[in-house]
């Protein structure tokens, strides 16, 4: 299984990179990873002219805090979060989602903007992005936009960028507990075998208040639809209460409440999809709430 | 007699060194001068008439060198058959390349050969093909309707194969007057072999010598041999093919497909050595699929438990272009007693084509016997109020029994059938693993125990693999190789066999160096399969080591002054049993044989070489095993997570029990990720889903526990080093382990795998509502 | 054909040539390289037949252009035994404990277990499992190789 030819560009700039976008149009397409796209070409289900590697810009590369947000480069590969002790602190969700991307081969050359560009619907960075509320910046040679995660996913393998654009940085809206708040994350997904895609997973984070009343909470599902999915309703239902009033089944059903749309394939019916995301989502809020309880 | 001193000992192997440093040789190793690479153009329609194909473009591409069709090579062939079955007797049609028309997706349309893959994949994008698409005929039972479809128009019948059930007044008297008659249906779909290394071949027709040469990943180069020789309609002895290192082969390997032909017919037209590597795609949907069956069972029971009659009935799936020998019914049929006293069984079957990939061997063809009949068993335990494990108890063949003579007409010497259960029941701690059970559904915990026991029958003789044959000679100094007529695909038969011959000729394994796969230095062998290399190749080595160690003590004798009988072969040396002073080295003696002939003994010819050809007194070697699973069911996702696995078996005298517990291991997984993880599916439209490995799943490391092994050494009489073939069976016992485990987890029974989490908790959703 | 110089190290030899652009890190290898022990059992990104190190780090090389290796140290299986062909700590465990076949899949094995216990010496069997779960076998059903993981981990603690 050979891809078809195409031309190979490595810009070592961000200009440099959307000047190549700007000139070669359709032609061409970002390579981040490669972990997603490279098997699309060799099975020649995707074929490109060009292809544009934005892993050797250094300055996608890395990632800095910026107050309460954490700047992280799209190029940076996931296993560099999976062993960050700072970006565990700071954005707990990264680091706990990290060593769930399928095996250690793929994080030590999948990057975090590659997976949000490919917007697989069952993805984890994705869903960690919605739940956060990240904000995507996207470069082109029009210049920088920013879009909030609940804009950029549009559909199965679909974003807002255009062909021109580069993923170029995520900020991460770091939960840090507020004087008196106490937060808790969770990361729960079930797939067939280990490192597999996941049938369905949620995200979760919480924050109490001093009362020890729920003051944000967010809970993300993945696998249940075309992108990830805020679970609106099972927040709205939280907030404002206490840890317990809701138990995490309840909060489960409610949350895959808002799953109009799960998918049907091999691995099973769309009430399985529910029935599992609901359990997962159960868990990780569980697991987000003895977090901030026991803060 | 000699000491076992390397037989017996987990010794580590040989081929080690090469294939963990990457040294290996496989075929897409093989590089040759000039050499060119092909790729196929596929149907992707399961039916359909081809209207035209277009090979301009392709033709037009650089660094492409031919675009050839059915037209070019299809009558380029002279006789197809292969030695197995013979001229004339495997109903399936067999051609190149399609020729007018498609029957299943995937099948190769046209060969385009280029300077690199790259490019031939480039040529194949550019050929044009049209098919008007005809309605595929997927499931079997349209199949076999009245008016459908045939899959193979020059045949009259989409049945291949029927094996219609005999009268038998007897068997439906018992059925009338039983206890209980307990009838269920079963269903297994479709799996891939899936070796690590798909097929391939690099071929290189000589014109000056008028020979080919074909390195070739398969598990039987002779066969391939004799097959290409008779479809080029060259000379046999001016065809080689050599088998170098294989990445597994479970059977997908045993004969060639027609890609491989094509390949060699278009190298000769050619006149360049050609390469083909089938990537994973094309094996996964075209390399030759195994399993899809349906079995309805009626087993009639006593009052007590005892079966006293079944009937069973067998619907097997054939695909399209099916490999040799593939129709099973027969076979499933026979086996299908297995390890029970069954008084009285019928049996039918049919074998019908689809317009799907073509069906192969695969890891015990015939085992839907053993995987319907152990489902059988904890049915009718339910239907009867037993413990699965009681009724097997109850049924089993225990020592007084033997030999016994099944309904079929398969005769057992030494099973050790009730032996291996109980042996199985103890290692897994059956009564204490009821108890907890009980206790963990208290707690909503669903643990299960699944129980498969079987007879597995190894070191098939018959046809072309009716022996097996060694040519053991020790060189001038005095060093042995061993050249084998059949060779290793993953089951180490460099180290196996020269256990063996170190044993027999009293020298070190270090000593002995065992030659394999090249039939232009080895004899004729069927080739790695049917669980036949430690009765067989073994078998053969062992006869042409003893042959020569008479000789060497022969020799020693005259050479010592002392009688023959009173010699031993001790650590490379002839003396004189308990007095050593006086001894010969083996080398010596080789120095003797081949450039002293008048110190040979009077009528001793000169030389240290012998061969041997080995076939086991019955057509049949029978090992037995037992195997007991221990699962848990995740109430909410449907998930199995296997706790426990244990495999209680009897395969003889072991050479190397390392080697058997891998061998064990491996076809126990093959039977965990078949039963909960592995799914070729097809849509109604007879188009694959799953053809690669993020849809055909594969168990990892992290899907299986560890192995436990009990090991009970009953020599076999059929051979007499005393070997059993065990290489199929862990592929055998574990399917029904594994699903008996799953049901007794839920209290359900169901009836058709694969067991993924979805169907699983279907199960429990279901079972809740009632 | 679009081609790229390139330049990088393998096995601590350097390599310079120039290919073309879509030829993948494991053909390089595989042809151009000479070094056939890496091996391709999918194409996908799946089965980690083809992993080798790039700057130690664990890859799986179809998945990779070889341009994307210009300037990296590329470390194949053959690469990992000693200078006069001793075998390495992990082979000689795989082949203590019988941890290989049929041999296609080992050296993928060999090269994936070789970073994994450089990063986690001191591996729970869980974090075995999960480390091994990348690499696809079907010979051993993998007991032989979780074994030779385990034997290697003491023998290099």
């Amino acid at each position: 299984m050979k891809p078809g030819p195409f031309r190979y560009h490595a810009p070592e700039s961000l200009d440099a990179a959307v000047a190549l976008l700007a000139e070669l149009g359709d032609e061409a397409k970002v390579l981040g990873g490669g972990q997603s796209l490279v098997p699309l070409l060799a099975m020649r289900l995707a074929t490109v002219d060009h292809l544009v590697d934005v892993g050797r810009i250094a300055a996608m590369k890395g990632y800095e805090r910026r107050g309460d947000t954490l700047v992280v480069g799209a190029s940076t590969p996931d296993v560099r979060l999976e062993r960050a002790a700072d970006v565990a602190v700071a954005v707990p969700l990264l680091a706990r989602a990290t060593p769930l991307i399928g095996h250690a081969q793929i994080r030590n050359r999948g990057t975090v903007g590659g997976s949000l560009a490919h917007a697989d619907p069952a993805a984890e960075y994705p869903a960690v992005a919605s739940a956060l509320d990240a904000e995507l910046e996207l470069r082109s040679h029009r210049g920088t936009r920013t879009v909030p995660a609940a804009e950029f996913f549009l559909g199965v393998w679909t974003t807002c960028l255009e062909p021109d654009e580069v993923l170029a940085a995520i900020h991460f809206p770091i939960w840090a507990g507020r004087v008196g708040c106490r937060v808790g994350f969770g990361v729960r997904e079930f797939g067939r075998r280990h490192g597999d895609f996941a049938i369905a997973g949620a995200v979760t984070a919480v924050e109490l208040d001093g009362a020890g009343v729920i003051a944000r909470c967010a809970i993300a599902l993945f696998g249940l639809g075309p992108t990830p999915l805020r679970a609106g309703s099972a927040e709205k239902a939280l907030l404002g209460s206490r840890p317990g009033e809701l138990d995490a089944e309840t909060v489960g059903q409610l949350a895959v409440g808002d799953a109009h749309d799960p998918p049907e394939d091999l691995h099973g019916p769309p009430e399985y999809r529910l029935r599992v995301g609901a359990a997962m989502a159960a868990a990780a809020w569980k697991d987000a709430v003895e977090e901030a309880s026991s803060a | 007699m000699t000491a076992a001193r390397f037989v017996g000992q987990r010794l580590p192997r040989r081929e080690d060194a090469r294939l963990l440093t990457g040294s290996g040789a496989y075929v897409d190793d093989v590089v040759r001068p000039g050499m060119l690479h092909a790729a196929f153009v596929r149907s992707d329609v399961a039916r359909g008439r081809i209207v035209a194909v277009d090979t301009t473009a392709a033709l037009a591409l650089p660094g492409v060198v031919a675009v050839l069709t059915a037209a070019d090579l299809n009558g380029l062939t002279h006789d197809v058959w292969v030695d197995y079955l013979g001229p004339g007797v495997d109903p399936t049609p067999f051609r190149v390349l399609a020729d007018g028309d498609v029957r299943f997706v995937g099948d190769p349309i046209a060969i385009v050969v280029a300077e690199s893959r790259y490019l031939a994949e480039d040529g194949c994008a550019l050929v044009e093909v049209e098919i008007e698409a005809e309605q595929a005929v997927v499931d079997m039972d349209v199949a076999v309707a009245a008016g459908a479809p045939l899959v193979h128009p020059e045949l009259d019948s989409n049945v291949a194969v029927r094996v219609p059930a005999a009268d038998d007044p007897e068997l439906d008297a018992i059925f009338a007057s039983a206890a209980h008659v307990v009838t269920e249906t079963f269903t297994q779909h479709r799996h891939v072999c899936s070796p690590m290394e798909t097929r391939g071949l690099v071929s290189e027709w000589d014109p000056w010598r008028g020979e080919l040469v074909v390195w070739l990943s398969t598990q039987g180069p002779h066969g391939a041999r004799g097959f290409l020789a008779r479809a080029l309609g060259v000379p046999e002895n001016r065809v080689r093919v050599i088998m170098g290192d294989v990445g597994g082969g479970f059977g997908q390997k045993m004969f060639m497909v027609p890609e491989e032909l094509a390949v060699v017919l278009a190298g000769k037209h050619l006149g360049r050595p050609l390469k083909w590597i089938e990537d994973r795609r094309e094996n996964l949907m075209a390399g030759l699929h195994a399993r899809d069956d349906r079995v309805t069972l009626s087993v009639a029971v006593d009052a007590e438990g005892h079966i006293l009659g079944i009937r069973g009935e067998l619907l097997e799936n054939l695909g399209s272009f099916a490999a040799p020998g593939s129709a099973s019914g027969m076979f499933v049929g026979m086996v299908m007693p297995g390890p029970y006293r069954i008084p009285r069984f019928g049996f039918s079957s049919r074998s019908v084509y689809t317009n799907t990939c073509g069906r192969g061997a695969y890891r015990g063809p015939w085992m839907m016997e053993t995987l319907a009949r152990e489902q059988m068993m904890d049915v009718v335990a339910a239907a009867v109020g037993l413990d699965p494990l009681e009724l097997r108890r109850r049924n089993v063949l225990t020592a007084a029994d033997l030999p016994y003579t099944t309904a079929t007409g398969l005769g057992y010497e030494d099973v050790t059938t009730a032996e291996t259960l109980e042996q199985a029941a103890a290692m897994l701690g059956y009564a204490d693993l009821r108890a907890e059970q009980e206790r963990a559904r208290v707690d909503g915990r669903l643990l299960g125990i699944g129980l498969a026991l079987y007879v597995e029958p190894s070191a098939l003789s018959m046809g072309s693999l009716s022996s097996e044959a060694a040519r053991v000679s020790v060189s001038v100094n005095g060093q042995v190789q061993a050249v084998m007529s059949s060779a290793s695909h993953g089951q180490s038969v460099e180290t196996t066999v020269a256990q063996v011959v170190a044993d027999e000729l009293g020298i070190d394994v270090g000593d002995v160096t065992v030659l394999q796969g090249d039939t232009a230095a080895t004899p004729y062998g069927g080739g790695t399969g049917g669980s036949r290399s430690a009765v067989q190749v073994s078998g053969a080595a062992r006869d042409a080591a003893q042959q020569l160690r008479a000789k060497m003590i022969e020799i020693a004798a005259e050479a010592l002054e002392a009688a023959p009988g009173d010699l031993e072969i001790v650590d490379g040396a002839v003396s004189v049993a308990g007095a050593p002073g006086s001894s010969i080295a083996v080398a010596e003696i080789a120095r003797i044989a081949y450039t002293q002939p008048e110190r040979l003994p009077p009528g001793t010819d000169m030389g240290l070489e012998a061969q041997a050809r080995f076939r086991p007194s019955a057509p049949f070697t029978w090992s037995t095993s037992c195997h007991a699973c221990l699962c848990e069911v995740d109430p909410v996702t449907g998930a199995v997570e296997i706790k426990r696995y244990v495999v209680s078996e009897d395969c003889g005298v072991m050479i190397n029990p390392m080697v058997v517990e891998g061998q064990i291991a491996g076809g126990v997984v093959q039977g965990i990720g078949g039963m909960l993880y592995e799914h070729m599916a097809y849509d109604a439209d007879g188009t694959p889903l799953s053809t690669t490995f993020v849809d055909y799943l594969l168990p990892t490391a992290a899907e299986v526990p560890t192995i436990e092994y009990g090991h009970i050494e009953t020599p076999a009489s059929t051979n007499p080093g005393g070997y059993r073939g065990m290489g199929e069976g862990g592929a055998i016992g574990s399917p029904p382990a594994v699903v008996n485990a799953v049901c007794d987890a839920l209290r359900v029974r169901i009836t058709e795998q694969p067991l993924s989490p979805a169907v699983v908790a279907g199960a429990i959703a279901r079972r809740n509502a009632t | 054909m679009p081609e790229s110089d390139l330049s990088l190290t393998v096995n601590g030899a350097p390599r310079a040539g120039r290919v073309e652009d879509r030829r993948t890190l494991a053909d390089f290898l595989r042809e151009d390289c000479r070094l056939t022990g890496t091996h391709l059992g999918c194409e996908h990104g799946v089965c980690g037949a083809c992993t080798v190190l790039l700057d130690g780090d664990a890859v799986r090389s179809c998945l990779m252009f070889a341009v994307q290796a210009d300037g990296a140290q590329v470390t194949t299986v053959e690469g990992l035994g000693g200078a006069g062909g001793e075998l390495s700590p992990v082979q000689e465990a795989f082949r203590a404990e019988h941890g290989l076949q049929c041999g296609f899949c080992t050296p993928g094995f060999v090269v994936s277990v070789t970073a994994f216990l450089r990063d986690h010496p001191d591996p729970s069997d869980a974090e075995i499992r999960d480390g091994l779960s990348g690499n696809l076998c079907r010979c051993t059903g993998y007991q032989g190789i979780v074994a030779a993981v385990k034997r290697a981990a003491q023998v290099e603690s």
